[in-house]
């Protein structure tokens, strides 16, 4: 069976969708652009489909090799697509949360998040290098399951199509109780946030379920506007270097590293570690926060 | 695939739409209202960092926030926002009133910050480690 493509299909309604947005905040809606901002937003989106098709093959090689050995003949059918959908989902809930907590896989998840701005624009700044970075392996048990790779890749697809308009201001919460269980403006807004106390939350792609589930969701404070980007921003709007930054500080920590414990942990630690303390991750950063609160509290 | 949908065509789209931004007129630059503003950006930036002192550049687009524990603050502007450094150590070099402010980090251009007083004290902190 061959399935459509849901990002070339849905590309030409992001492009309008854009459009959209930036003549609402224009007039006035929740939201903020700069035009620098989205054309590096909008070129790290061209160049990392162009840098997924370089490196398509091999994932599909493996995807194949893997459901050779599967475990069980999953045909495609109505139940099993609903059911790689929803294990898909959580593969990317695994993928994402390991992609902020391991500096190697953050050397490429990065990019996303080093937007000071949070827009429809922002959503299409990903990475170009998600192939060395590994990502693809997160999503090898499923075939491994017996999930078809064809229909594998087509719910994987879906979720990448899902998960773009959800970065906008423009939409404060969703009706019906839907907040209470997909993945929303408002819970993605705090995933970009690097206030303390939303950093290293709310991973979802489509189901905020397993955020609720694995004690990783955080709500969006009314009285607390989300602050985006990373928690050192990029001084440039350079692609290249928005592409590469995190590698590169990872190729000088390891060459400077003062032992090979250090080497590891520059690449398997989390973001922000060093030997001496001297830079600071976001467990070091939230514990200060929350230090600063308890002492706040305590002077009232 | 080919090179017309692969990069024509999503080139002539992001051109549209960043060229729409600009028409829109999202190309601001910020400017600071005052030494509040200037300590807030920097104890919302950086970790633990309690702001005392403040100095504005002459034109509102850069600032130094002196904190409690000795680390001194670089507020400058990136497009329509703003980003923060510890500037302790940088290479600072002194004309007059003006700083200029060179860290010693790829594509983070220098910073002059013409101040209204006490040059050669914030020249001084920025040398000193905290």
């Amino acid at each position: 069976m061959k399935f459509p493509d849901p990002v070339q299909i849905a590309v030409p309604f992001f492009i309008l969708l854009i459009i959209i947005e930036m003549v609402a905040v224009k007039r006035g809606a929740r939201g903020a652009y700069d035009w620098r901002d989205s054309a590096t937003s909008l070129t790290m989106g061209m160049g990392s489909t162009l840098a997924g098709l370089l490196s398509a093959g091999i994932v599909a090689g493996l995807a194949f090799w893997f459901w050779q050995h599967r475990l069980f003949d999953i045909p495609i059918a109505w139940w099993s697509g609903i059911l790689c959908f929803v294990l898909d989902d959580f593969a990317y809930y695994v993928f994402h949360r390991t992609a902020h907590r391991i500096r190697w896989f953050w050397a490429s998840h990065v990019i996303h998040h080093s937007s000071q701005h949070y827009n429809l624009s922002t959503a299409l700044r990903q990475t170009w290098t998600g192939f060395i970075s590994l990502g693809f392996i997160f999503r090898l048990p499923l075939f491994l399951i017996g999930f078809p790779p064809a229909l594998v890749f087509f719910c994987a697809a879906l979720n990448l199509v899902y998960q773009f308009w959800i970065h906008t201001e423009v939409v404060k919460r969703l009706p019906w109780g839907l907040e209470a269980w997909l993945n929303t403006p408002s819970h993605h807004r705090v995933h970009h946030g690097t206030n303390p106390r939303y950093l290293d939350r709310n991973y979802a792609g489509v189901f905020i379920v397993w955020d609720r589930w694995l004690g990783t969701f955080e709500p969006e404070h009314d009285d607390e506007p989300v602050r985006y980007g990373i928690v050192k921003n990029l001084p440039t709007f350079n692609p290249l270097w928005t592409a590469t930054h995190e590698w590169v500080g990872i190729a000088k920590d390891v060459w400077h590293a003062p032992s090979w414990k250090a080497r590891w942990m520059y690449i398997a630690g989390p973001p922000g570690w060093t030997p001496d303390g001297s830079r600071d991750t976001a467990d070091v950063i939230r514990a200060a926060w929350e230090q600063e609160q308890a002492q706040a509290q305590a002077a009232e | 695939m080919n090179w017309l949908t692969l990069v024509v065509l999503p080139g002539a789209g992001i051109a549209l739409l960043v060229v729409l931004a600009r028409w829109l007129g999202f190309n601001t630059q910020p400017v600071l209202t005052g030494p509040d503003e200037a300590r807030t950006i920097a104890h919302d930036a950086l970790v633990a960092f309690h702001a005392e002192q403040a100095a504005i550049g002459a034109d509102a687009r850069a600032a130094l926030v002196a904190g409690r524990d000795g680390r001194v603050a670089l507020v400058r502007p990136h497009g329509d926002r703003w980003i923060v450094r510890v500037a302790n150590g940088a290479r600072v070099t002194r004309s007059g009133d003006t700083l200029t402010v060179a860290l010693d980090e790829p594509l983070f251009a220098p910073v002059q910050l013409k101040l209204a007083t006490d040059a050669a004290g914030w020249a001084a902190r920025l040398e000193a480690k905290p």
